[in-house]
């Protein structure tokens, strides 16, 4: 590095062999990347976070929205969300990893969607989170549907 | 004079011991989280970083030497006091950096990526920024050579620093013995760092020596009774990398777009800031945080 402004001669001849020895590096690099992503899949086979049940759901959702009294709570039919009712604010959380994330949104919003093929599409205009997709077996559910 | 990269010295102890890492948890030896799209967003952010960085690097470096021409002093590269300087210079411009990424929303917008991920394992040290050159924060070391530390100098211990802290993203190491607790950085209180709990936030900036947040107020113990929960206040709801790299800088411009005439709040103001208060932010968090912790409970205000 020193070299690139005490001799810039020297450092412009050096330069192609820099190029190739760093575009060697990546690919090394890029090799090792894909091996330790496909090791982290090999051992964490069959380990994934277990299905979301009440009372976890609960316990995210009071983090996530402390304060926040629960009217009704809709579990995701394969355990990767749910929906939650707090006043006229649907609180959603759906699966990333072995956590989740939380958004809320109008419930009048999440009311609205319509499920499709065993799957609800809730758009969250969000760039960090675009929309929920969670497994319900029915929607609106019945209780509010009446 | 011949310098080196600490950072492509340290790269195939990164892969052994991310490696490692996975194999010891995998068997229950130690501490650790993996999760496959979290890993691979974590390690090609990292990978691609390397090739972001190369794009503004000579910039950065030859506005480094411009300055370095026009010095104050010249502190030779070769005397161990020199390094030794050059360390807790270089570690105090860090802790500022550091500070100034996580509490103004423009340079927010660049550290953002790294502290997406809701696992805390050495993957998630390489979940590097793409965009940090863009950010300019580079330009907080330019004093350093303007004193007449060399540029070459600055990079080396640049690097050593960001080698020093690739180990301490785990949760395999509980805590040190004291005298190092009290002084450096650790895993502990990198926990801490990494942590989305309101009591956590925007503490603990330290790079090497943790003395700098027991100085400036930011220090925080990691506490047996509060573990800590990793991620962003709003977690990413994609593993989408595109979107991970640069959801703050999409959020910056569409705030703009919405209402340019606060274009230095959205830009400089805390992350989360908003012209009506509406946003989170780390502050806002952290104060309804503690009023929640002297408010009765909720039972109790019922009954009132």
């Amino acid at each position: 590095m020193g070299g690139l402004f005490l001799d810039p001669e020297g450092e412009r001849r050096q330069l192609p062999a820099v190029n190739a020895a760093a575009l060697i590096q990546f690919a090394i690099s890029a090799i090792a990347v894909a091996a330790m992503v496909g090791l982290a899949a090999l051992a964490t086979r069959g380990r994934g976070a277990p299905p979301l049940d009440e009372a976890t759901a609960r316990r995210w959702l009071a983090d996530e929205f402390p304060g926040r009294a629960l009217d009704g709570l809709w579990l995701a039919a394969d355990g990767k969300g749910c929906v939650a009712r707090s006043d006229d604010r649907a609180l959603i959380l759906t699966r990333m990893g072995h956590g989740y994330a939380a958004r809320q949104i109008a419930w009048a919003q999440v009311s609205a969607a319509s499920l499709q093929d065993g799957r609800l599409r809730i758009p969250l205009g969000d760039v960090t989170a675009p929309r929920a997709i969670l497994a319900m077996t029915a929607w609106p559910p019945k209780e509010l549907a009446a | 004079m011949k310098t080196f990269d600490p950072v492509t010295l340290a790269t195939p102890f990164f892969i052994i011991t991310v490696i490692l890492e996975i194999v010891l948890a995998r068997f229950g030896k130690l501490k650790a989280d993996y999760e496959t799209a979290d890993t691979a967003v974590s390690l090609t952010m990292g990978l691609i970083s390397s090739l972001a960085g190369v794009i503004t690097a000579g910039a950065s470096f030859a506005a480094a030497v411009w300055i370095y021409q026009h010095r104050l002093f010249t502190i030779p590269m070769t005397a161990v006091w020199a390094w030794a300087l050059v360390f807790f210079a270089e570690d105090l411009t860090y802790y500022w950096f550091h500070r100034l990424s996580h509490e103004r929303r423009i340079w927010w917008a660049a550290h953002v990526n790294h502290h997406s991920s809701q696992h805390y394992n050495l993957s998630t040290a390489l979940r590097q920024t793409w965009t940090g050159g863009v950010a300019g924060t580079w330009a907080l070391w330019l004093p350093l050579s303007f004193l007449g530390f060399p540029p070459a100098m600055v990079a080396i211990e640049k690097g050593v620093s960001l080698v020093y802290q690739y180990w301490i993203h785990t949760e395999a190491i509980r805590r040190l013995p004291r005298p190092i607790e009290a002084v450096f950085n650790t895993p502990s209180h990198h926990r801490v760092h990494h942590a989305r709990n309101p009591r956590y936030l925007d503490r603990n900036y330290a790079g090497i020596l943790i003395v700098w947040d027991r100085m400036f107020g930011t220090f925080q113990p990691e506490l047996d009774e509060e573990a800590p929960r990793y991620g962003l206040v709003h977690n990413l709801g994609t593993f989408n990398i595109v979107r991970v790299a640069f959801h703050e800088w999409i959020g910056i411009a569409q705030d703009i777009a919405r209402s340019p005439r606060h274009i230095l709040g959205w830009l400089f103001g805390a992350p989360g800031w908003s012209p009506d208060g509406s946003r989170d932010t780390s502050a806002k968090l952290k104060a309804e945080w503690a009023a929640r912790q002297t408010a009765p409970p909720r039972a109790e205000r019922d009954a009132a």
